[in-house]
């Protein structure tokens, strides 16, 4: 026999009183444990998510605008694909979806499903739709679709002279089939749970459209990644060697006319004695009143120009000295476009002197020196040009046209290299072209492929399914999530089962009195009550396991259903790994043995002989009093007077902090009430002593009696109650100061998202005749228009971890000026924080804001932080983003936002705008919505009122507090079981002193209640407590324009307590009095 | 039989306070005893006279106010909880008016219980439980619960329970009060043959006069002072 043996007789001995106990520490388990299931499975799910949006891709290379040659990918054991954000329209319905992945494939890219669709060979006019899409779009096999994507063109639209022709595409197609998840229909390179509108059709239709024929901008992976640099081509950077005709040199061109600075200096690194040149299309160039329209100009070094040319030298050929008389010495003013945001024109003007006139021939006579711009190229007649930099051909004389017949794009005018840097650098390159001695393109090709890191032009496979693994990984942790949300029920539940086992202790007094007789430590017999109470927990633990299934499985279906605004998906499905279930029982086991430590810690201190003694276990209450009093009394004092002073601050404070203080000015409120209580309580048992005795003061002096028991309920009840309803003061209002600047929605009326970027500023009449829209409509709305890279989305709404957030580049000053948002924190003091966004970090990092949340949430980035981008800009060079501010919480959140001239320079192939905030009367915001969307159809243009986009983010939050508070009113309702274990005790340690009433002619029914009557007042004293506490709390979400509290559900839960508590407590009362209570006078 | 001292009480003394207002009542006040190995002896007196006072102070369950107790040469005001606690659990047995044997035990186990207050149970401490029930005639009844016994039977339970650590001395309070007559008097003859067999000390606080008399010293207690009947 030993300690384990004695354990196990108590165990089975006591059984019936332990029911109690191992019913409160299964329930404790089960949502515990149920919580770590609820983790799990969402982390399960998002990667299940993950791995079927991937299919069987393990690496991904991304290049957006630029174009590879598909055969590339085919040579590398790759999937070329061509993926364009477009527009999808059922023919039938018109019903329209914007922000559609347009995926154009071939049947390779099948191989990479796990389960291969049908139709693996795509006719011209077959498209599959995924799930999310045709739903969307109600449409099923058979239906006709739409689909409109952009046009890519190698100069991108934003460089100058990019074209202006229509850059979208429109197709139909009939939908042959819709995709399951497991056949790549959730085929997306963002981690978000929820699933893209996925339209896939064959990779030639859409290379075809798309004017991108055999090329692709990305390439899919299966196994390891593959080496770009083994295989790749210049073509590949959409580049060309073309061999000149006028003599033994071959000159590097790009169809993007400006070529990249790394490849430039690839070139030079390679052929150190190559020429750079710029040539670069200006509007005139005159001499006093002489003046030559719409030429080319050179920028070059030697042969070109003079080696001691100075930066303010220019040469002219002879036809155009002539032509405006110019001669050497003199003044030449040239003048020329260049592009700014939204393709804005601005002219500028340099002053050159000349420093000699050329004869027509040898290098000056030379049209390879234009570039291949793509609207002028090919023009037989100037009037033909479409240069996209405003030319006026009326403008033009004969003399224009003369020179083109004649000599084509032969620039009339050469200036320095670095004259042109100057003048003309742009973020898509400074040169036009490198010539190179020799004529062998083969050898020059490798030559200048050895020194081409396919990286520093973007070209780089990504550990794609590692990623996506790491984000669904790092996911929230709904487990955590669940705990807290849980926390007061877990607790309540904990706080029974110590309750009742130490009941269950106490009456067993005596035999602990024995044991510590017979020669037992004091922690000896704590030590055989806690093996006691950890066989109760584990047993409890157990059953908790099985209730903690079915509790994870409703939090899914909540979390489905009632919940979804806070997942966004209903395809959250239950997993429970070997790790939550053994880790879940292991610490259901531990908190309810702790709990139960923590009411034995004090058993077996009395002595053996009081133990073993008839007594009604009402030994040694005195201790401390007075001391217990004062200290409620300064406790209670300070805490009312921080109360007070923190409610009158808080209506003065901003709207910001205003829940905090409410919520902290309650909470001090609460700690004085029940201080204050505890203290009167004292003092109505001091005042009772020695006075002739009342039934009510009998009841009274009861609850005195046992202080520190009915105050433990009381708080209990009092805390329960303060945060279930308190909490309800942190529900975020969307509508609350919408129309103000500095409210979450900055004031705008409209976010707006383009599946197709616009590329013009639509504040300014051109923008909106470049669109084809009416110059003169809408012309009290105004645009704030943002540059977007395509990323995860970093707000709440994304339940992964986003690794590549969304990057949005606008211009600071658009936001300064309208002083949108609000700030939570900067990293510095300043009265225009957008203006951080100009100011260079000392480490060279991007500034970059964002939302206050997203940051310290989701990416786990405060202000102040350096954020590390997993990806390499378009230079190949590594992106570090240094958090300058954090906005409260707006609509911004889910993105990082940097300044537009350095999205510009880091991200040059991202052109056009995809993001806008819209500002206009609320009046006519329907009639704004309905012209705009229907005006830039083509750009898929899907405007969302902001105050609907930040309910969208408060949802989240609101609905977590929603759960706290049904939870949390669980956990109420079986706090107030407690009440019932405390009367419980209270009657039976009492039995004796009710039999004696009894004997002295009071009625059964007279006792009874009384005994319900004095543990309802603790009742109420506990609720009153809570909700007085709490009105204080929730004074700003009652303030708010569109309250949406909910009384009803409040209300309820409220008196759900109540009722219950009453129950139990008439039940305990019912139970303890039971039977002969003379027979306990006997007893005794 | 040894004429060693066992225990030895010297002008020992135990106030409690009796109200919240400082009253004070005196239990025992300059009690000496000088008790040897091996002797039987029953204190008498009324009720409220401090009987189980001062039986707790004897067994080490509780401390006098003046005085001292000494057991077995050793004083038990020097010594610590855990000491205190050893001390019972070797020297000293229990017997109580309610024999307070844990009902969740079987006999068999409820006499090893203050063995594994040491560390489990060995082969020699269950065959001396086993030999001693059979002793007191329960050598039939090893895997009862009490629930399953006569007052009788419980009560000769927990005298063996008292006697298994092989104690120097034995304290019974009121061991016969709850049982009948017949029951009494075989417990008590059961008492002092043990006491023969096994070589311990016994100190009955008892109202039963056929009892004390039995016993070979009987001192009664009054007004806080302890005084020998012849």
């Amino acid at each position: 026999m030993n300690f384990r043996t004695l354990i196990l007789r108590s165990l089975t001995f006591h059984a019936r009183s332990h029911f109690g106990v191992i019913l409160g520490a299964a329930v404790g388990g089960a949502v515990l444990i149920g919580a770590l299931i609820v983790g799990d499975s969402v982390r399960t799910s998002l990667r299940e998510m993950a791995l079927l949006r991937l299919g069987k891709i393990d690496h991904a290379m991304v290049t957006n605008d630029r174009l590879f040659r598909a055969q590339l990918a085919e040579d590398m054991q790759a999937v070329p694909v061509l993926m364009l954000p477009g527009v999808a329209v059922n023919s039938d319905s018109e019903i329209r979806a914007d922000r559609v992945q347009v995926v154009g494939v071939n049947e390779q890219f099948w191989d990479l499903a796990n389960a291969k669709p049908r139709h693996v060979n795509l006719e011209e006019d077959q498209l599959l739709l995924n799930e999310a899409l045709a739903e969307r779009l109600g449409a099923k096999v058979g239906d006709s679709v739409s689909i409109r994507v952009p046009k890519i063109s190698s100069l991108s639209r934003d460089a100058p002279m990019a074209t202006q022709d229509d850059d979208t595409a429109g197709m139909r197609f009939t939908v042959a089939e819709i995709l399951r998840p497991e056949q790549l229909g959730r085929f997306s390179l963002q981690a978000n749970q929820i699933p893209p509108y996925n339209a896939f059709i064959s990779l030639a239709r859409m290379q075809e459209r798309a004017n991108a024929t055999n090329r692709a901008n990305l390439m899919l992976a299966s196994g390891p990644a593959p080496n770009v640099s083994e295989h790749w081509r210049l073509a590949d950077a959409d580049l060309e060697l073309r061999p000149l005709t006028n003599g033994p040199v071959t000159e590097l061109r790009s169809p993007r006319v400006f070529l990249d600075p790394p490849v430039v200096e690839a070139a030079k690194r390679a052929f150190p004695e190559s020429a750079k040149l710029q040539t670069y299309f200006v509007n005139s160039l005159k001499v006093g009143q002489n003046e030559a329209f719409y030429a080319m100009v050179t920028a070059a070094g030697p042969p070109w120009v003079p080696a001691d040319m100075r930066d303010d030298e220019i040469l002219v050929n002879k036809l155009l000295a002539s032509e405006i008389e110019s001669n050497p010495k003199t003044k030449l003013t040239l003048t020329y476009n260049v592009v700014g945001h939204a393709r804005r024109l601005e002219e500028r003007t340099n002053v050159f002197t000349v420093r000699a006139v050329v004869d027509m021939g040898g290098i000056y006579q030379d049209p390879s020196l234009m570039p291949d711009f793509p609207g002028m190229t090919d023009a037989e007649s100037c009037r033909d040009w479409d240069t996209g930099m405003g030319v006026d051909i009326e403008k033009m004389s004969s003399n224009e046209q003369d020179y083109w017949d004649r000599y084509r794009g032969t620039p009339k005018a050469y200036v320095t290299a670095a004259a042109g840097a100057k003048m003309w650098s742009n973020r898509f390159g400074d040169h036009t072209s490198v010539r190179i001695q020799g004529t062998n393109v083969a050898e020059i090709e490798k030559a200048l492929l050895a020194e081409l890191d396919p990286a520093a032009i973007g070209f780089v496979l990504q550990p794609i399914r590692e990623q996506a693994l790491g984000s669904s990984k790092g996911a929230q942790d709904f487990g955590g999530l669940f705990i807290g949300f849980s926390f007061f029920l877990i607790a309540a539940a904990l706080i029974l089962v110590s309750m009742l086992f130490q009941f269950s202790v106490e009456q067993r007094s005596k035999e602990v009195g024995t044991l510590l007789a017979i020669g037992y430590q004091a922690k000896q017999v704590r030590k055989l009550l806690l093996g006691e109470g950890v066989g109760l927990a584990a047993i409890g633990s157990v059953i908790g396991l099985f209730g903690g299934i079915w509790y994870a499985k409703a939090m899914l279906h909540g979390l489905s259903t009632i919940w979804r605004n806070a997942v966004g998906t209903t395809e959250l499905s239950y997993h429970a790994g070997a790790g939550p279930l053994v880790g879940g029982l292991f610490g259901a086991i531990a908190v309810a043995a702790f709990s139960l430590w923590l009411a034995l810690r004090k058993q077996a201190a009395q002595p053996a002989r009081e133990l073993l003694a008839d007594n009604d276990g009402s030994i040694a209450v005195h201790d401390r009093e007075s001391s217990a009093g004062k200290r409620n009394f300064y406790l209670g004092f300070v805490s009312l007077v921080g109360a007070l002073a923190l409610t009158a601050w808080a209506f003065g404070t901003s709207e910001a902090a205003k829940p905090g203080a409410f919520f902290g000015a309650g909470a001090l409120l609460l700690m004085a009430a029940l201080c204050f209580t505890g203290m009167f309580l004292s003092m109505l048992e001091k005042a009772g002593a020695g006075r002739a005795p009342s039934l009510g003061g009998l009841g009274v002096r009861n609850i005195s009696r046992r202080r520190r028991r009915s105050m433990a309920t009381a708080i209990m009840l009092a805390c329960g109650c303060f945060l279930v309803l308190s909490i309800g003061a942190f529900r975020l209002d969307e509508n609350l100061n919408a129309t103000e600047r500095d409210s979450g929605t900055g004031g705008f009326l409209f976010i707006g998202d383009a599946s197709v970027p616009i590329r013009s500023d639509l504040n300014t009449g051109e923008g909106k005749e470049f669109l084809g829209l009416d110059p003169e409509d809408l012309l009290e709305v105004s645009y704030v228009q943002m540059r977007l890279r395509p990323g995860d989305d970093a707000s709440c709404l994304n339940l992964n971890q986003a690794q590549r957030p969304r990057i949005l580049g606008v211009n600071p000053a658009a936001l300064a000026e309208r002083k949108a948002f609000r700030f939570a924190k900067t990293i510095e003091e300043t009265e225009d924080p957008w203006s951080l966004l100009k100011k260079p970090t000392e480490d060279g990092a991007i500034p970059a804001i964002g939302d206050n949340a997203s940051l310290m949430w989701a990416l786990k980035a405060p202000v102040g932080s350096v954020l590390e981008y997993p990806d390499l800009d378009e230079r190949g060079q590594k992106i570090r983003f240094r958090i300058v501010g954090g906005v409260a919480n707006s609509i911004l959140q889910g993105n990082l936002i940097i300044d537009e001239d350095v999205f510009a320079a880091r991200f040059p192939s991202q052109s056009g705008y995809r993001s806008f905030l819209i500002d206009g009367p609320i009046a006519k915001a329907d009639e704004i919505k309905k012209q705009l969307t229907r005006d830039l159809r083509d750009n898929g243009l899907e405007l969302t009122r902001t105050t609907k986009r930040l309910a969208q983010f408060n949802a989240v939050q609101n609905t977590y507090l929603g759960t706290f508070q049904i939870l949390g009113g669980l956990g109420l309702l079986l706090g107030s079981a407690g009440l019932g274990v405390v009367v419980l005790r209270n009657v039976l340690e009492r039995r004796g002193e009710l039999a004696v009433m009894m004997a002295l002619g009071f009625r059964s029914s007279s006792l009874k209640r009384l005994v319900v009557t004095e543990h309802v007042a603790l009742l109420l004293l506990g609720l009153v407590s809570g909700i007085g506490a709490a009105i204080i709390a929730v004074i700003p979400a009652l303030q708010a324009p569109a309250s949406d509290l909910p009384y009803d559900k409040l209300s309820m839960t409220l008196a759900g307590v109540l009722f219950s508590g009453i129950i139990f407590t008439w039940l305990a009362s019912a139970w303890a009095l039971r039977g002969k209570i003379l027979d306990s006078l006997r007893n005794n | 039989m040894s004429e060693s001292v066992l225990l030895q009480l010297r002008d020992v003394g135990k106030d409690y306070q009796a109200t919240d207002d400082g009253e004070v009542l005196t239990v025992l006040a300059g009690t000496n005893l000088s008790v040897n190995a091996g002797e039987t002896i029953a204190i008498v007196g009324p009720s409220g006279c401090g009987k189980s006072t001062m039986l707790n102070l004897i067994g080490a369950l509780d401390s006098p106010t003046a005085g001292s107790v000494s057991l077995d040469g050793e004083d038990l005001d020097a010594a610590n909880e855990k000491h205190l606690a050893d001390l019972r659990n070797r020297k000293i047995g229990f017997i109580f008016q309610s024999h307070h044997l844990l009902p969740q035990c079987s006999v068999l186990e409820n006499v090893l219980v203050p063995v594994i207050a040491r560390g489990p149970a060995d082969e020699e401490s269950v065959e001396r439980a086993r030999r001693l029930l059979k002793r007191v005639g329960l050598g039939e009844r090893l895997n009862h619960r009490p629930g399953q016994l006569s007052g009788g039977e419980r009560q000769r339970v927990a005298v063996v329970r008292a006697l298994i650590n092989q104690p120097k001395m034995v304290l019974a309070d009121e061991p016969t009060g709850a049982l009948d007559r017949n029951s009494a008097e075989t417990l008590a003859t059961l008492l002092l043959e043990l006491n023969e067999e096994e070589k311990v000390t016994l100190i009955v606080v008892t109202h039963s006069l056929d009892l004390a008399r039995k016993m070979g010293r009987t001192l009664e207690l009054r007004d806080g002072k302890l005084e020998e009947l012849q």
